[in-house]
């Protein structure tokens, strides 16, 4: 098993929980630790629940986790709804003034902190987070320095008194606890490994700019909200224009309008934003503007669960906007490919000149990740397709941006170049533009012209690879898995190997193309196949069977708004295997 | 006996040298005697005599027989014809990525006053550098005669069916919103359009021109407050509208009593000659109580509005590097090192 350590810290909205996790993550990231950490918390501005789970370790931590080993409750609420997640060797931090503990189970320390002995709470609504955090780094083996030079850092536009404070409040807190609790047995690890800790939102906007895009813009929308954050704060510096827009259907349009004059263009949203940008997509199809739009799923239909995850938006993309086209879209497997996958994307978009769409979720979009630095390269190479960007003298009529070719791309020139004036429209069209249904419709033409476009398939499935088999090759079972699900399954694979049984993975990242034929062909040599995704009618394994008549053994599906743990997934197979039950659908454990 | 062929004559050139033709679009699919025909004239005529590089001009459009129209003027230039309501935001994408194209936009009344509505507010809003001109008709034709959110409330279809609501002025809502150019005329004004058309050109932020245009097919008749009868009747110029370019150096004596002039940024002038007394084209809530007191009267005023030739456009605002990014060259589209060095220091 992984050696890991997990803390929760929750509270009401406005309590100050993130604070002490953005403070933890740069201590464990400083010592050379993974992380990961995942954030559950509602649609309301002050009050509410959040909770905070970061874990950390020496090896890769790709998700939440099943466990916690410290509970930092900043109010009763938290106590009540979590103390019981802690098992023999955890312990629980908490302002013994305003929080009673109840009852922990056997082997969990409870320790209290006396906050109205150990600091003036009229002058520091906050002490208790800064003592707690104090606490539990005295605890978990961390030098009190570490955390000195991060509270410095975290509060460098304050005064100096204020950091004073900060400082010593955090070294109360840490003394207390040296002399008062019992330290974890292990203290945490370090190694000289440095790595880059962001969220999936920032991966993607600065995967974007890697991609050489030049114009971004988005309507507010959660959890895609951070692209935006991200990218406005980034904009001067990384000469970027960015512009909040009245709703969806101005952002892909604007994008489109952008991408049409000659750039890079890029947007995101979650669901019901992209519900509106339907229409743009076929716009951008038929008028062979490549634009790249993000959808970072939550729970819906409708306003939905604004706050949680899901992988529901599958169907949508694969039937948004009317009509036959082609299009690319693909899911990122972890915050690290929400970077790398926007360069590849932009590529085969551009390639083809057609929408790609990023099928992203709240897991990763908001949860942040300790990343190689190395892995987010921003040089990767970037293909415009067939672009023509030179003007080619004065002549006018000759240039016909729909030329009809064997691949299906026509050459695309950017306006304003004198010699390649042209004709964009989304009616549809013959090779100069021009409307072919206005007096009569032209079948010919209208035949050609569609046949040119989805000539383009070919390319595009060509550009992008089939999935590979993860995993012993003689496995029990094969676990089928898109996107973001990739680091949960991975670990819930290690617990069932642990309990003697073989688990190999397929993880889906592009999802058009599919690769169906070589899916089936990895498939067809597996014992057993079940396909695990966080929603209720199995979409991808709905579209596996549409695509190649695919059946899969079993289904694992949680729709609760909360991601997998790997535990949900290591005893949902055992109980598969065991016969007992074709879907599985694992309880969340906990109320966030 | 020796004959001299006479050459024949050199076709009459603008001032950058392309004759009229150069100007001219496909043939029209609209409706013979539709008003739109005659706008595309006039736009014809005014980016001729203004010398205007075709080339650098990018046609705009939604859906709709008004915006069909880009296809029949001006050919040698790009044209985007958009979907329905949507060229608002299609334009300012593609203008903001390429600032020096001159952006003419071309929508109809239920383009832009239905389902484009959304976007033509924000539009105003941002003084974008491009001309938005409406076809205003009253009425959907492509889809045979509904009414339309600019009909006049009793306006009567040709199968009888009145009109139940009021019109939205388009005009009204653009000065409220931030256009720094507005105005209404009528596609069998000649006079009047071609040198509203011609101002436009001159003026550097958003021009909003509602230009009524008879549907001859489907909104041209007797209770129609769209049709030629009725603009003859009750067509009201608020002033006669006389353009003056840059490049024509005419010094006009002008009776500053009854003439408003104003200079536009690139150095033309726009001179007014006042019908309506006290009439003042830069007092926006001036402009706006004409348009109303105008609706109680039942007539239609024509003529430019409200104009502000200084206020900043929407690229001025905006602080953009001076080339266009659409044409950066590949090494300048990735933030450079310094920049990248700052951002990873930053997740560390």
């Amino acid at each position: 098993m992984r050696q890991s350590f997990a803390i929760g810290i929750g509270g009401a909205a406005g309590q100050g929980v993130a604070t002490p996790g953005d403070i933890f993550a740069k201590i464990f990231s400083r010592r050379g630790l993974h992380l990961n950490a995942y954030n559950a918390y509602q649609s309301i501005i002050r009050g509410g629940h959040t909770f905070l789970t970061i874990r950390t370790g020496p090896e890769k931590v790709t998700n939440m986790g099943d466990r916690i080993d410290l509970l930092i409750p900043l109010n009763q609420d938290t106590m009540d709804r979590h103390l019981s997640l802690l098992s023999a060797g955890g312990a629980c931090i908490y302002n013994a003034d305003t929080i009673k503990p109840g009852t922990p189970a056997e082997g969990v320390q409870l320790c209290p902190l006396p906050v109205s002995k150990l600091a003036d709470i009229s002058k520091n609504k906050v002490a208790q987070n800064t003592l707690a955090m104090g606490a539990a780094l005295s605890m978990m083996g961390v030098g009190f320095q570490a955390l000195e030079s991060v509270l410095a850092e975290q509060f460098r536009k304050k005064e100096q008194a204020v950091i004073d404070e900060n400082v010593n409040l955090a070294r109360t807190g840490y003394d207390y606890a040296t002399q008062n609790f019992q330290a974890f047995p292990h203290p945490l690890p370090m190694t000289d490994n440095r790595y880059a800790v962001l969220s999936g939102n920032a991966a993607l906007a600065m995967g974007g700019a890697a991609a050489g895009v030049k114009f971004y813009c988005a309507y507010p929308m959660s959890p895609s909200t951070g692209v935006l954050h991200w990218m406005a704060e980034h904009a001067r510096k990384a000469n970027i224009m960015v512009r909040q827009v009245e709703d969806e259907i101005g952002v892909i349009n604007m994008a489109i309008g952008a991408a049409h004059a000659g750039v890079r263009a890029m947007c995101a949203t979650s669901g019901g934003g992209f519900a509106l940008m339907s229409e743009g997509l076929g716009l951008s199809a038929m008028a062979e503007i490549p634009v790249v739009v993000i959808d970072c799923m939550r729970a819906g239909p409708s306003t939905g669960v604004p706050t949680k995850t899901e992988q529901g938006d599958l169907w949508q993309m694969l039937g948004a906007a009317f009509g036959d086209y082609p299009r690319v879209i693909a899911a990122p497997l972890d915050i690290g490919d929400c970077f790398t996958l926007i360069p590849e994307i932009f590529n085969i978009a551009e390639r083809f000149q057609c929408p790609g769409i990023v099928l992203c979720d709240l897991l990763l979009s908001e949860g942040r990740l300790s990343v190689e630095p190395q892995a987010l390269d921003f040089n990767p190479p970037i293909d415009r397709g067939e672009m023509i960007t030179s003007a080619n003298g004065n002549g006018h009529g000759e240039y016909k941006r729909y030329l009809i070719t064997e691949s299906g791309v026509s050459p695309r020139a950017v306006p304003g170049l004198p010699g390649y004036t042209h004709t964009v429209s989304s009616d549809e069209h013959a090779e100069d533009g021009v409307l072919i249904s206005d007096e009569y419709t032209n079948t010919v033409k209208r035949r050609a012209m569609m046949e040119k476009r989805m000539r383009k398939v070919q390319g595009i499935e060509a550009s992008a690879p089939p999935p590979e088999l993860q995993g012993p090759a003689d496995a029990d079972v094969t676990l089928i898995g898109w996107g973001s699900t990739q680091g949960v399954i991975e670990e819930a694979r290690e617990q069932l190997a642990e309990q003697g049984i073989k688990a190999n993975q397929l993880q889906i990242r592009w999802l058009v193309p599919l690769h169906g034929d070589a899916i089936v062909g990895i498939l067809k040599g597996s014992r057993r196949t079940i396909i695990v995704e966080n929603n209720f009618s199995g979409q991808f394994a709905r579209y596996l069977r549409s695509e190649t008549s695919f059946l899969a053994d079993g289904h694992i599906r949680k729709y609760d708004g909360e991601p997998f743990m790997p535990h949900h997934i290591a005893e949902a197979v055992k109980e598969q295997l065991a016969g007992e039950t074709t879907l599985s659908i694992p309880a969340h454990e906990v109320m966030v | 006996m020796a004959t001299t062929a006479t050459p024949p004559p050199a076709p009459k050139v603008n001032r950058i040298g392309l004759p009229v033709l150069d100007y001219r679009g496909g043939k029209t699919t609209l409706c013979a005697g539709c008003g739109h025909n005659a706008i595309s004239e006039r736009i014809i005529d005014s980016l001729y005599e203004m010398g205007i590089q075709p080339e650098r001009v990018m046609k705009l459009s939604g859906i709709g027989c008004s915006s069909k129209s880009p296809a029949y003027f001006l050919s040698r230039a790009h044209s985007f014809n958009s979907v329905h309501g949507r060229m608002p935001s299609v334009a300012t994408g593609a203008l903001l990525a390429n600032k020096t194209m001159m952006g003419l936009g071309v929508s109809g009344d239920g383009d832009t006053a239905s389902i484009g509505m959304g976007q033509f507010v924000h539009l105003m809003r941002r003084n974008l550098p491009m001309i938005y001109i409406i076809e205003d008709n009253g009425v959907y034709g492509l889809t045979k005669g509904q009414f339309s959110a600019t009909a006049d409330l009793g306006s009567k279809l040709k199968t009888g069916v009145i009109n139940d609501l009021p019109a939205i002025d388009t005009c009204a809502l653009a000065i409220q919103l931030g256009a720094t150019f507005v105005g209404r005329s009528f596609s069998g004004d000649k006079k009047q359009l071609s040198a509203m058309l011609k101002a436009a050109i001159a003026h550097k932020g958003t021009v909003m021109l509602d230009v009524i245009s008879p549907c001859v097919t489907f909104n041209d008749h007797e209770g129609s407050t769209k049709s030629y009868k009725y603009m003859q009747e009750h067509e009201e110029a608020i002033a006669e509208v006389g353009f003056v370019p840059h490049f024509e150096d005419i010094s006009v004596d002008y009776d500053a009593g009854s003439t408003f002039d104003v200079r536009m940024h690139d150095g033309s002038h726009l001179r007014l000659h006042k019908l309506h007394e006290n009439y003042n084209p830069t007092d926006r809530v001036q402009a706006v109580k004409a348009l109303m007191e105008a609706h109680e009267k039942g007539e239609v005023l024509t003529g430019v509005f409200y104009i502000d030739p200084e206020k900043p456009t929407f690229t001025e605002l905006l602080n953009m590097v001076d080339d266009p990014l659409a044409t950066l060259p590949q090494e300048r589209t990735r933030p450079s090192k310094q920049v990248l060095d700052e951002i990873m220091n930053r997740l560390k």
